[in-house]
């Protein structure tokens, strides 16, 4: 969205808010002397805003044509220069409005310090930094869809490459491979470097090699070439045992600390278990505490029961020895 | 028993012949009078194997009970290291070991001096020697997993004892629940007492 001047409403907005009230002449004249003297710095600043807008507006265009051709999933119709040659420019192009960005900053600053008149000076300034962020921000979405758009393009390009190894697979193709890993990894860490596109094209061109390789053999069925192929497998085979035992140590290592973690989790599980039976014995516990306590409470009031019931006992047995008495004396 | 008896640091340039640029040995285990003998066919083994390297490659030679491993790494240089061990000695730390050697080499010897093969000191050679005798504790990797398993056995005691503190504490729950019970019946019996014989 370029910017739009919208002087002429503003214009009229400020005629109508003076009719309305009653303010004197002399911030008439303040207001036309800003208006005036601003309208150059102003019109200049707005020229370079709106040439940064339409700048970024034709690198969209560009960057939706290259996802058009990014998307292609065609296997022998790709047209890799093209997509080199667009992706350059792209790149040069966001490195301009970068630049170009910057350069509108500065002069912001440049103008801050010159000084400027307090109240509307302050507005102009706040407009001129919102702009300069509005155009910051359509520059990072462009380089953020750019980006992505290059991920496409990697990831198309890796499944064209499977989708011939289907096909036609030789050894040349096992011997290529870590090499275009690298390449890939490094490109997809760095799509927006200066090295991108010289990467891509040796990709590509090691694609075509690899292509072109495979049909000439295929072809041909000539010896000397997949002889060659071989040896470099051979070598390479060399080299790999010791990265592979590296490797396959590495990987027991790996396996060994799953194992651990395993052994850990089964120790926490008996654990918690353990923690259950705990508690049921707790509880046990406070009841045998409860019970115990409780039965030597009634012990206790039993004995004193006993004791104190003496005197009556005696008088139990007192009266019963009276009957006894009375009972040997009648018979 | 796994050992090391030399390793050096050669130049290898490709079509002409191997100097040793730098070597240490340990030569302790043969008597007094072998051990010139032994150590000049210790650095003809080095010179030969070295030589018959090509660039960029690895290779294990083995010679009667001595082993070989040479990593010619070529280069701008063309720097090859050799390590003589016995036939035990494990094979992937060795060549980690000529990896680092080279490295810590370009690192600290000058190229100008490679024509003079007898000012190059290079003292750590004699150092990763004696240090690498035990290659499961110099070699990262390899003390990695040692220790990996050693962790590994104390967890098996571990649990089996967190095993052994579950079957004590089945014991325990069990007996706790007799006592229990049994506490319950003398409560009860205690309070029978007071109710049943009530003398008036």
């Amino acid at each position: 969205m370029p910017v739009q001047d919208r002087t002429n409403e503003f214009m009229s907005c400020v005629d109508s808010i003076i009719s309305r009230s009653s303010i004197p002449s002399k911030r008439d004249a303040k207001q036309r002397l800003l208006q005036n003297g601003k309208s150059n710095t102003k019109s200049e600043f707005s020229r370079m805003a709106s040439g940064i807008g339409k700048e970024i507006n034709s690198t969209n265009i560009k960057l939706g044509k290259l996802s058009q051709l990014a998307k292609r999933k065609t296997l022998f119709d790709d047209r890799p220069v093209e997509i080199s040659e667009l992706t350059f420019i792209i790149k040069q192009d966001l490195a301009s409005l970068n630049k170009q960005i910057a350069t509108l900053q500065a002069y912001i600053k440049q103008r801050k310090a010159s000084g400027s008149k307090s109240e509307d000076g302050k507005q102009v300034d706040e407009h001129n930094k919102n702009v300069v962020t509005l155009l910051q921000s359509k520059l990072a979405d462009t380089s953020m869809a750019f980006q992505e758009v290059l991920e496409v393009r990697t990831q198309n390009m890796k499944e064209s490459k499977d989708r011939t190894e289907q096909f036609m697979y030789t050894a040349s193709t096992a011997a290529s491979q870590p090499s275009t890993n690298s390449v890939l990894f490094n490109s997809r860490g760095d799509p927006m470097g200066d090295g991108s596109p010289s990467r891509y094209d040796s990709k590509r061109s090691k694609n075509g090699d690899m292509l072109a390789l495979n049909l000439e053999a295929a072809e041909e069925g000539s010896g000397s070439q997949n002889g060659g192929a071989f040896m470099q497998m051979q070598m390479i085979e060399q080299q790999d045992s010791y990265i592979q035992s590296r490797s396959t140590a590495i990987e027991s290592i790996e396996s060994t600390i799953a194992e651990l973690g395993q052994i850990f989790m089964q120790l926490a599980n008996m654990v918690a278990e353990q923690g259950e039976t705990v508690q049921r014995i707790d509880a046990d516990s406070h009841d045998i505490a409860a019970n115990v306590s409780g039965a030597q409470r009634e012990l206790l009031k039993y004995y004193a029961s006993i004791s104190s019931n003496r005197w009556l006992m005696l008088k139990i047995f007192g009266v019963l020895i009276v009957c006894f008495l009375v009972f040997i004396l009648v018979s | 028993m796994v050992k090391i008896y030399s390793i050096s640091v050669l130049l290898a340039p490709p079509s002409s012949a191997c100097t040793v640029l730098s070597n240490a040995s340990d030569l302790s285990q043969f008597s007094f009078y072998q051990k010139g003998s032994v150590a000049e066919f210790m650095s003809f083994f080095a010179r030969t194997v070295a030589e018959r390297t090509p660039q960029g490659q690895r290779q294990s030679v083995q010679e009667n009970n001595y082993t070989a491993h040479v990593y010619n790494r070529g280069g701008a240089e063309s720097l090859a290291a050799v390590i003589i061990t016995d036939q035990e000695y494990p094979v992937r730390p060795a060549f980690s070991l000529l990896t680092k050697i080279l490295d810590e080499f370009t690192a600290k010897v000058p190229q100008s001096s490679f024509g003079n093969p007898s000012s190059i000191s290079f003292p750590e050679i004699q150092v990763y020697v004696t240090k690498y005798q035990d290659p499961t504790q110099a070699d990262t990797i390899m003390r990695v997993q040692q220790e990996l398993d050693e962790t590994k056995i104390v967890l098996h005691k571990t649990i089996e004892s967190v095993l052994e503190r579950g079957e004590k504490l089945e014991n325990l729950v069990d007996r706790s629940n007799a006592l229990s019970a049994q506490s319950k019946m003398f409560y009860k019996t205690a309070k029978k007492q007071n109710d049943c014989c009530v003398v008036m």
